[in-house]
């Protein structure tokens, strides 16, 4: 598992996945760096970062995996996949083949990866609207259906960047509560008193 | 990735060219083409494409061939692995592994019977297993493991044993217990610690080149290839970072630490392994067949050589020290560029970190000469070895009072030895004025461009200078520094606020805690006219003398108008001009002051007393009730000195002997007595002088008055030591009745005293009280006198002796009181009077008489309650036990205490009437019950 339970900070490992030139790397340079540079060099191989992200009183370490968009380098996807805590779909709103292209990466993260993988989908460059043509009804219709949660970005003007990256945070710490609690429920198995004892301790 | 910087550096740096053919001795009839190389320590060996190894070795200044070894002419040589820990050199030759001796000086041997081998990698060694090594090998179908261990006379045991089952193995390595390999289709990875199935890493994109793999770091992390990428995973095959990207698909890396040497497309590259970075390219032109090769030593033993080899040729480098790329740099002023470079060597640890400090401090001197003074200041705070006194020179000119206290480091020679800033600056300006020139002439200079387009003026560049220098020497302050170092610096410091005429630092520094050595500033100060500052010096350097003539004469100048400075500066704003003075004034006077409450030199603090009780009589009060010194000063000589003008000073002072200082010393009482007698009196009379006062100055008066006069009775009432004969003496002429009447009662007059209370003062309440006081009933008699006889033409106070007696009379004897009565009396009035008195009396006797019949009363019904108490019955059983020693009472006398605890006979001598057998205290606590409570 990639969130440690119990640390103060949790690290999380997480992957950018999408077409070529649909602004993975934008995105990863405005969250850590809070940069945008208007020709991103396309990314060969992948590239790593990390950033701390407060979500609350707990801190979430992001170890971001930022991959190479180029179908060539789509045999390294899984080795940078495997075991993250969250995953990144990225597409441009302004090319429709590139959310068919996200819509590929959704199925192959749910047939190979890790199902408690939290995924979102991102539709970037949402400042180009004029340009736009995947309708966000779409997008949003088939995140609902997959069990994504979805955003429209905008690395050039910043917008939901950070959003996204908090919404994965606070989930991870979420699904991390969800399974504290699952423990409990072990607890309540125990006989009476020891659970009355250990509640009014806990209260 | 993307972007990295051009280029620009040289990491590494040939040292030596090497012809194998040449130096073997080898005709030129029978050329070689080098297949494959490898270094082990100083070792260099080539394997040929005709099948020859050659050993050379590169410890000696070039170069020397040391030995040849032919393994057959159809076995060209595809790589060789040096396995120290097993005292071989393994060779891969034509589908066969071939065993060799370090120094190739025995024939080679065939390992096993192994036909076809396709990769083989050794496992690198760990540091404590010294006599064996492992190996992985493909052969067809198969992927071994092979282990080699060394045993005694150099005989050598195999063993071999399956690891798995791969087909079309290309490239192998090893990291950890994981063997990596890379097939045609992708790189997977096996363990040799459990025979499981590979774990696929990646696969390879079509029509890529064939898989290479390279161990990094010793083992722990692989680097795996795909085109000009390179990417890196741990032990378990997970990615680890960024990926290289390579400017050309690699055909062979090698690692020296910090680099990453690859070499590919006739010319060889170094990255930075940290960052991926690219650092240096060194072109190679391909000469005939075969590829490049590069080889390092172990990264473990801290690897310095690489060679590059092309099929005749090859070419040795070794790694230019990290200090020396930086010197380089410095020598070319590219400053930018060394201090990237001091941050990334920094980040790999490849630099230790006093050589950080030297390079901060070089730098720093290189920007000062350059006249970049705040980045050279900047460095020189980075360098935790450079001492401040390295930059007094500088400041001050030698040979100066700390002139031998200035180390002469060496440097790297790249500037001159440290001067007086003007001529740095006025040097500077001159290389600028040339560079100027040259520029113009089309000349490239390294001078900044800012300072060729914006050309500083001296004036600034000296302000910009000295700013700086504060700044270093002020930081420098909060470091622990030698006294003699301190005392440069805060000198120093105090010489360059001058220059700048910082005069709110400059005070600053020299009130606060310092070093100034003040011979060193003194007549500077003097000079400049900084006579503020010279004082704060001399009071924080404990010449408290000096400092005060200083601040005398500032308040005597500030006072006439003397004092330029300011008052020039104030022209402007004439409004404050007035306000500006005063207040000058006054600050002279209370930093005088402050030395004076700390000064235990009692000449010098009356000495200076009256000045400062000139400006502010406050604050010649407060020196001589300083309770900061730490031996105080003679009241006598204190008393002596004060100005006997200065009134208000004198009874401060006399106040704070006696009551903070419990001073009992009759003769202070007397004079501090007098001496508000004194004022009351000047008070009471200019008050009753100008009685055409208007109303608000009067109404000040008379608080003044009431304030004195409070003072006054309060002191005469509290002291007892005081003579109040003199201080009556004062105030006999004057109305001050209270005070005589405090007086007369201190010398036991207490007739006067009854007198003035009862006639001048009127006030019975208060001569009733003090009858009280006396507690005798003929002082009642002796007022009631006084008040039916006042005498002086007084008519009688009927009033007030009838009061008297209705308040008192039923303590007095009635027939004194008759007797008293005179006959003028009117009789309406005594008779009341007397008749009330006779009633009191008996009205009290009655009084008495209730009281007594209601003690009895209680008195009948307590007792009644203890009988009560003491007849109760108390019932035993065999259960009972004494309440204290837990024996059975039986048939034993017993006793009942009041909390109804029984304790047996023997048990109650022992304890007592006073507690009970429960441990009730009946001496402590007493006992109560609700049914005692008299209800009658």
């Amino acid at each position: 598992m990639a969130a440690n339970a119990g640390n103060k900070i949790r690290n999380a490992k997480l992957v950018l996945l999408g077409d070529v030139g649909t602004g993975k790397s934008s995105l990863v340079l405005r969250f850590v760096k809070g940069q945008f540079v208007e020709f991103q060099e396309s990314t060969i191989g992948a590239a790593f970062f990390s950033q701390t992200l407060a979500v609350n009183d707990e801190t979430v370490k992001f170890e971001i995996w930022d991959t190479a968009g180029q179908e060539r380098y789509h045999s390294l996807a899984p080795m940078y996949y495997r075991g993250a805590a969250a995953a990144i779909v990225v597409y441009d709103i302004t090319n429709a083949a590139s959310f068919t292209r996200a819509k590929k990466w959704v199925q192959e993260l749910q047939a190979q990866g890790n199902p408690n993988t939290i995924m979102a989908l991102a539709g970037n460059k949402a400042d180009l609207l004029e340009a736009r043509q995947v309708p966000a009804e779409e997008a949003k219709t088939y995140a609902q259906e997959n069990g994504l949660f979805f955003m429209e970005t905008s690395a050039k003007a910043a917008t939901n960047v950070n959003d996204v990256f908090h919404e994965i945070a606070k989930r991870l710490l979420e699904g991390q509560q969800a399974q504290d609690t699952q423990a409990g429920m072990v607890l309540n198995q125990r006989p009476a008193e020891r659970m009355v004892s250990s509640s009014s301790c806990c209260s | 990735m993307g972007f990295h910087p051009p280029p620009s550096r040289a990491a590494l740096e040939p040292f030596a060219t090497l012809d194998p053919a040449a130096l073997a001795g080898l005709p030129a009839s029978s050329p070689l083409t080098v297949r494959s190389a490898a270094l082990s320590a100083q070792y260099l060996y080539l394997g040929t494409g005709g099948g020859k190894l050659l050993l050379f070795t590169l410890d000696t200044p070039s170069p020397t061939f040391l030995r040849i070894l032919p393994i057959g002419p159809t076995r060209p040589v595809s790589a060789i692995l040096p396995l120290p820990s097993v005292a071989r050199v393994l060779i891969l030759a034509d589908g066969l592994l071939l065993l060799a001796d370090p120094l190739l000086s025995r024939p080679v041997r065939r390992l096993g019977s192994l036909r076809n081998v396709a990769a083989v990698a050794a496992r690198a060694p760990d540091a404590s297993d010294l006599t064996s090594c492992s190996l992985a090998v493909s052969v067809g179908k198969k992927l071994l493991l092979v282990d080699l261990t060394l045993h005694e006379a150099d005989e050598l045991e195999v063993q071999t044993r399956d690891i798995s089952l791969v087909d079309g193995v290309k490239a192998l390595a090893w990291a950890g217990d994981a063997v990596f390999v890379g097939t045609a289709s992708g790189y997977s990875l096996f363990t040799t610690t459990s025979q499981a199935q590979g774990v696929e890493i990646f696969t390879l994109p079509e029509s890529s080149r064939p898989p290479r793999v390279k161990p990094l770091s010793g083992g722990e992390e692989v680097m795996l290839l795909v085109d000009n990428v390179g990417v890196v995973v741990d032990r378990s095959g997970h990615p680890v970072g960024s990926s290289f990207v390579f400017n050309s698909a690699p055909e062979c890396i090698a690692e020296v630490f910090p680099y990453i040497v690859v070499a590919g497309d006739s010319k060889v590259d170094v990255y930075r392994r940290r960052n991926g970075a690219h650092l240096q390219t060194i072109p190679h032109a391909k000469a005939g067949p075969g590829v490049l090769i590069v080889a390092s030593n172990d990264t473990r033993t801290g690897g310095e050589l690489v060679v590059i080899a092309t099929a005749y040729k090859v070419f040795c480098y070794h790694k230019v020290l990290a200090v020396e790329q930086i010197k380089a740099l410095l020598r070319r002023k590219s400053y930018g560029e060394a201090i990237s470079l001091l941050q990334e060597f920094e980040a790999d640890g490849e630099i230790s970190k006093d050589m950080i400090s030297f390079v901060h401090a070089q730098l720093g001197f290189l920007m000062f000469f350059d006249l970049r003074f705040e980045d050279a200041v900047n460095h020189f705070l980075l360098s935790e070895t450079m001492q401040p006194a390295e930059i007094f020179p500088f400041i001050m000119r030698d040979p100066n009072h700390w002139s031998d206290l200035v180390p002469r480091k060496r440097y790297w020679g790249l500037h001159a030895p440290p001067k007086p800033l003007e001529e740095v600056i006025d040097d500077g300006l001159v290389t600028l004025q040339q560079a100027l020139f040259l520029k113009k002439a089309g000349v490239d200079t390294v001078v900044d461009e800012d300072f060729l387009s914006n050309p500083p003026s001296r004036a600034d560049l000296l302000e910009l200078a000295i700013r700086n220098i504060i700044r270093y020497l002020c930081s420098c302050r909060e470091k622990s520094l030698s006294s003699p170092e301190m005392e440069g610096v805060d000198t120093l410091l105090m010489y360059l606020y001058r220059a700048l005429h910082l005069v709110d630092d400059m005070e600053k520094l020299a009130s606060c805690q310092n070093s100034c050595i003040v011979e060193e500033l003194e007549s500077l100060l003097d000079d400049s006219g900084h006579l503020r500052t010279l004082a704060f010096l001399y009071g924080s350097k404990g010449m408290c003398s000096k400092a005060l003539g200083i601040w005398r004469i500032l308040a005597r100048n500030y006072s006439t108008g003397l004092w330029k400075d300011r008052a020039s500066l104030s022209e402007t704003d004439s409004p404050e001009s007035s306000v500006d003075k005063m207040s000058g004034e006054e600050i002279a006077a209370i930093e005088a002051s402050k030395i004076l409450q700390a000064s235990s030199d009692q000449d010098l603090v009356l000495e200076h007393l009256g000045w400062v009780a000139d400006i502010d009589p406050e604050l010649g009060a407060a020196i001589l009730t300083s309770e900061m010194r730490g031996k105080q000063l003679s009241p006598e000589k204190v008393v002596a000195a004060i100005d006997p003008e200065k009134v208000g000073i004198h009874q401060r002072y006399l106040q704070w002997l006696i009551e903070e200082q419990g001073c009992d010393e009759p003769h202070y009482h007397t004079s501090y007595a007098l001496s508000l007698a004194k004022s009351a009196m000047d008070v009471v009379h200019s008050e009753s002088k100008y009685g055409d006062k208007i109303k608000k100055e009067f109404d000040s008066d008379v608080q003044l008055i009431f304030l004195l006069r409070e003072r006054l009775q309060l002191f005469l009432q509290a002291s007892d030591l005081y003579d109040p004969e003199e201080v009556l003496d004062v105030i006999s002429e004057s109305d001050l009745w209270l005070e005589k009447a405090i007086l007369y009662r201190k010398m036991g007059q207490e007739n006067i005293v009854l007198q003035i209370l009862a006639l001048k003062l009127e006030d019975s309440e208060a001569a009733e009280q003090y009858c009280a006081e006396i507690g005798r009933d003929d002082a009642y008699i002796q007022l009631l006198d006084l008040y039916l006889d006042p005498k002086n033409g007084k008519g009688p106070m009927f009033t007030a002796a009838v009061r008297l007696l209705h308040n008192h009379g039923e303590s007095l004897d009635p027939l004194q009181v008759l007797e008293r009565l005179s006959a003028d009396m009117p009789l309406q009035l005594a008779s009341d009077t007397i008749l009330r008195m006779l009633r009191a009396r008996v009205h009290h006797h009655r009084q008495g008489q209730i009281v007594h019949n209601l003690s009895r009363s209680t008195n009948l019904d307590a007792r009644l309650t203890r009988l009560e108490e003491r007849s109760r019955h108390v019932q035993l059983t065999d259960e009972s036990i004494c309440d204290s020693c837990r024996a059975r009472l039986g048939t034993k006398l017993f006793v009942m205490y009041p909390d109804d605890s029984v304790v047996c006979y023997r048990c109650y001598r022992n304890q007592g009437d006073s507690a009970s057998g429960r441990g009730h205290n009946f001496r402590k606590g007493g006992i109560f019950k609700q049914c005692w409570l008299v209800s009658r």
